[in-house]
């Protein structure tokens, strides 16, 4: 279907009014397809202002953007009244800096990140490789989310080489990677990466009864609180685990925020919201003893009563 | 064997630009599809112009709610 001139001067109009424009699936706060939340991704990290338009609350829009710029998909990325392409291109080009070019924004050089592999994770990487000569991937969310996997070489790549293993970072990936260590580590389900990564905001982590045990038998330095009442720790109570009470608080907010912070409860409910008012407090280092005391006495202590 | 859509798709590319190696296969979903397009003809032209070309040839296939093509995962263009 054709568009008509009032449609064509529609969008002329709104490519024009806005620098950046770009026609997507949903807004900026809630892209509905992957491929427009790529794009928003990346129009976030350069920081410019942009405007967008939601194709799906509009028909006539939807149908008559493809139309306009003759390109048949969504999302579609407009710079200075200038079609410049679907989610793809506009990868390629911030990948390759035209982007940013484009954008007239002065791009920080990413300096290579500080990464640490053990040589578990080393030799499981060099077990994986298939010598068809692409390389180890990482790539790290804007939410810290981890995707690691074999891929080719791209324009703007960054290489690090650690531990006799080459690992490629896109650049808005390489800024959250500076400090990370990549360990292999042995799960009841097989072995596993598990990536440390300095620069993730803190979170509550959580700490199954065995490992807190063995934390206890290393002589590992931590605190414990048990956040139920008085009642509950008469029927069952880990002996090192020190009531939350005023002065338990007292002491907790005292410490220096960096002390490894384990919460309990009964079953860990009570304790996991204790442990997000912590972090709250700036404490970095929050654990959560999974399952609470019920699996400590399963796991660990069966004298410990259950109730 | 290809399904008839992903033919339908190669076919429409070919008649464009005839002469090109064409691959299409399955993508991350229904209607997901990765096409992979060789010719000489892309030789001096911009991703923008190479792509817009393929898309070009298959933009009918993408029209309206009911396409039988609804998202191309990716798409590369290659001169050799």
């Amino acid at each position: 279907m054709p568009l008509s001139d009032q449609q064509r001067q529609h969008f002329d109009e709104l490519v024009k009014k806005n620098k950046v424009v770009l026609f997507m699936k949903g807004n900026k706060h809630f892209p509905q397809c992957g491929f427009s939340a790529q794009v928003i991704g990346i129009l976030k990290e350069t920081g410019v202002p942009f405007e967008t338009v939601n194709v799906l609350s509009d028909p006539a829009v939807r149908d008559g953007i493809k139309e306009y710029s003759s390109w048949p998909t969504i999302p579609q990325l407009y710079v200075d009244g200038e079609f410049l392409g679907g989610c793809d291109i506009v990868k390629e080009m911030y990948a390759a800096g035209d982007l940013q070019k484009k954008l007239g924004v002065v791009e920080q050089p990413v300096t290579a990140p500080k990464i640490t592999l053990d040589d578990g994770a080393a030799k499981a990487i060099k077990a994986a490789d298939e010598g068809n000569g692409e390389h180890l991937r990482l790539e790290i969310g804007a939410q810290f989310q981890y995707e690691l996997y074999f891929g080719p070489k791209q324009a703007g790549d960054i290489e690090v080489v650690a531990n006799g293993v080459t690992v490629l970072f896109d650049k808005a990936s390489a800024k959250r990677a500076d400090g990370i260590r990549v360990q292999w580590v042995e799960t009841p389900d097989g072995g596993a990466f598990k990536i440390e990564n300095p620069n993730e905001p803190a979170r509550v982590k959580s700490l199954t009864a065995t490992e807190l045990k063995s934390w206890m038998d290393e002589g590992k330095p931590f605190e414990l609180f048990d956040v139920r009442g008085e009642d509950e720790r008469n029927v069952a109570k880990i002996e090192r685990a020190r009531m939350l009470d005023a002065s338990g608080e007292k002491h907790l907010l005292g410490l220096d925020k960096k002390t490894p912070i384990v919460f309990q409860c009964h079953h860990g409910m009570r304790s996991k919201s204790a442990a997000e008012r912590f972090l709250k407090e700036g404490f970095t280092n929050v654990y959560n003893l999974e399952g609470g005391i019920e699996a400590w006495s399963q796991k660990v202590d069966p004298k410990v009563a259950r109730y | 064997m290809a399904s008839p859509i992903e033919e339908t798709m190669k076919a429409a590319i070919l008649e464009k630009i005839p002469g090109a190696t064409v691959q299409v296969a399955p993508g991350s979903g229904g209607g997901h599809f990765t096409v992979q397009v060789l010719s000489p003809v892309f030789e001096g032209k911009s991703m923008l112009e190479s792509q817009r070309l393929v898309l070009g040839a298959i933009a009918h296939l993408m029209k309206g709610d009911g396409a039988p093509v609804h998202a191309i995962d990716s798409l590369k263009t290659k001169t050799s």
